[in-house]
């Protein structure tokens, strides 16, 4: 029999282990997006090891899993001296991974902007990083919000790999409980729903500034 | 808005290569102060690039570019190219207007005029937006300071383009092709404001097909081809003797291609 009680019963628990997910994703989707910028910056500068070093940050972030990526940070950081909480690691890992995605989307939503635009705004003598900032950026993201959204919602389901360091948000919650109560289908249930409105509301979000920023 | 003096330009033996194709071919050119000078030719001709090498949107490969007296581009002739802090101070005097507009579309039509008030000259807001209206008003476009570009017609965003140049305070404007993208009914607006702009005694140097506008407006017409000046004189020489026979032949293909004769 399934079982809504089992559900009811532990659904506070597990919402209270969204607010890790949730710490995860927000911390590491704003380090993502300003590490990505610059490494996108970097990727498109015209210093030859400037470039070099954007290439080989995105294919080794972008190349490696994540979840090796989490158990690195956890294991080896500590064996060169650096000790770090367990969420301070997942945390930068997780941002480390996603700005080498977002660097790309960046990168391909500049060159969709018209080479005119910043020439305009080096006629009128701006500075570069006026031009990257005012200009260059607010266009890339509108261009590539869409592209950007997915990327959010992946992060809010890549967080669930931070298990392997030992925090427990919703999906290790969930195991626990799924273990103790013997009822997995119920509590896996109750763990989808979450992330699912989680991410219905990025997605909302994102479609509402999509439409703001049309003009 | 034209308080400031008015700048000349002179180029000096100018060449310009893309790969081991010659885009200016030794130009040497003399721009007075508060004059308008049009330049003419074949699409290909080279015209836009000499225009880009005044302002260093292209860095020409040898000779010499001076705005009045100030080398730009290179630290010395010859030299070392010029530190970029050098360039963007000398470019705040040069004004530019592009054929297609390149308005930026996340902002509005005072937002466009004012970022370079706020960012390039360091003024407050408040100040930025007084004179960014004053920009708009003097294209005729008061009405329009909230409109984005995308709700603007071709002429509009022409003007507010315009009003984003002059609002610098420039001594000198380039204009490259700035009618060609218009719809012919809305070219009329955007050459109004280029003559009021140069009735106030702008330096004005402007890549054009308007050669009503060239015959009427310009102090001086040069007839570019193929990376060379190949005649340069009064709208009355250049239009109406036609000495040299690559310009000759330039005008009359241009009259026949405009002619309401059958």
């Amino acid at each position: 029999m399934f079982s809504f009680q089992t559900i009811v019963e532990n659904f506070p628990v597990l919402l209270g282990s969204a607010r890790y997910t949730l710490l995860i994703s927000v911390l590491g989707c704003i380090e993502g997006l300003i590490l990505g910028a610059v490494i996108c910056a970097a990727a498109l500068s015209n210093k030859r090891w400037m470039r070099r070093i954007a290439a080989l940050y995105v294919s080794f972030f972008r190349g490696v899993p994540l979840l090796i990526q989490l158990l690195a940070a956890y294991y080896l950081l500590p064996v060169i001296g650096i000790n770090v909480p367990a969420l301070a690691a997942a945390v930068l890992t997780v941002g480390l991974c996603a700005a080498a995605y977002l660097s790309e989307v960046l990168r391909g939503s500049l060159n969709a902007i018209p080479q005119g635009q910043a020439e305009a705004a080096a006629a009128i003598g701006m500075a570069p990083r006026d031009v990257w900032i005012r200009i260059l950026l607010p266009q890339a993201l509108k261009i590539g919000l869409p592209a950007i959204v997915n990327e959010l919602i992946l992060l809010v389901k890549a967080s669930s790999l931070v298990t392997v360091v030992g925090i427990v948000e919703i999906t290790r919650m969930s195991q626990s409980i799924a273990a103790a109560t013997y009822r997995p289908l119920e509590i896996y249930l109750a763990a989808a729903f979450i992330y699912l409105v989680i991410n219905l509301v990025i997605a909302q979000a994102g479609r509402m500034l999509e439409r703001r920023l049309t003009v | 808005m034209t308080s400031q003096t008015a700048a000349s330009a002179h180029l000096r033996n100018v060449n310009k290569f893309y790969g081991p194709f010659q885009a200016l071919k030794d130009v040497s050119l003399d721009i007075p102060p508060g004059k308008v000078t049009c330049l003419i030719g074949p699409s290909g001709s080279g015209k836009s690039t000499l225009l880009r090498c005044i302002n260093v949107l292209e860095l020409y490969d040898s000779g010499e570019v001076r705005i009045d007296d100030q080398l730009i581009g290179y630290d010395s002739p010859g030299g070392k190219v010029m530190a970029a802090n050098r360039l963007r101070e000398m470019r705040r005097e040069i004004g530019m207007v592009f054929q297609q507009f390149n308005l930026w579309p996340h902002m509005t039509a005072l937002q466009n005029v004012a970022e370079g008030l706020e960012r390039v000259r360091g003024l407050k807001r408040p100040e930025a937006q007084a004179r960014a209206r004053e920009a708009l008003a003097k294209v005729g476009l008061a009405d329009k300071e909230d409109n984005h570009p995308s709700h603007l017609s071709g002429g509009q965003q022409q003007r507010v383009a315009i009003a984003r140049a002059i609002a610098m305070e420039p001594r000198i404007m380039l204009f490259d092709e700035p009618t060609s993208a218009l719809d012919p009914e809305l070219v009329g607006e955007v050459l109004g404001v280029m003559k009021q702009l140069a009735a106030e005694g702008m330096t004005m140097v402007v890549v054009t097909h308007e050669m009503g506008f060239a015959a009427h407006v310009a102090d001086r017409v040069v007839f570019m081809e193929r990376g060379e000046i190949v005649a340069t004189g009064s709208p009355r020489d250049v239009f109406n003797n036609p000495t040299d026979p690559r310009l000759a032949s330039f005008l009359q293909g241009y009259r026949e291609r405009n002619s309401l004769d059958f």
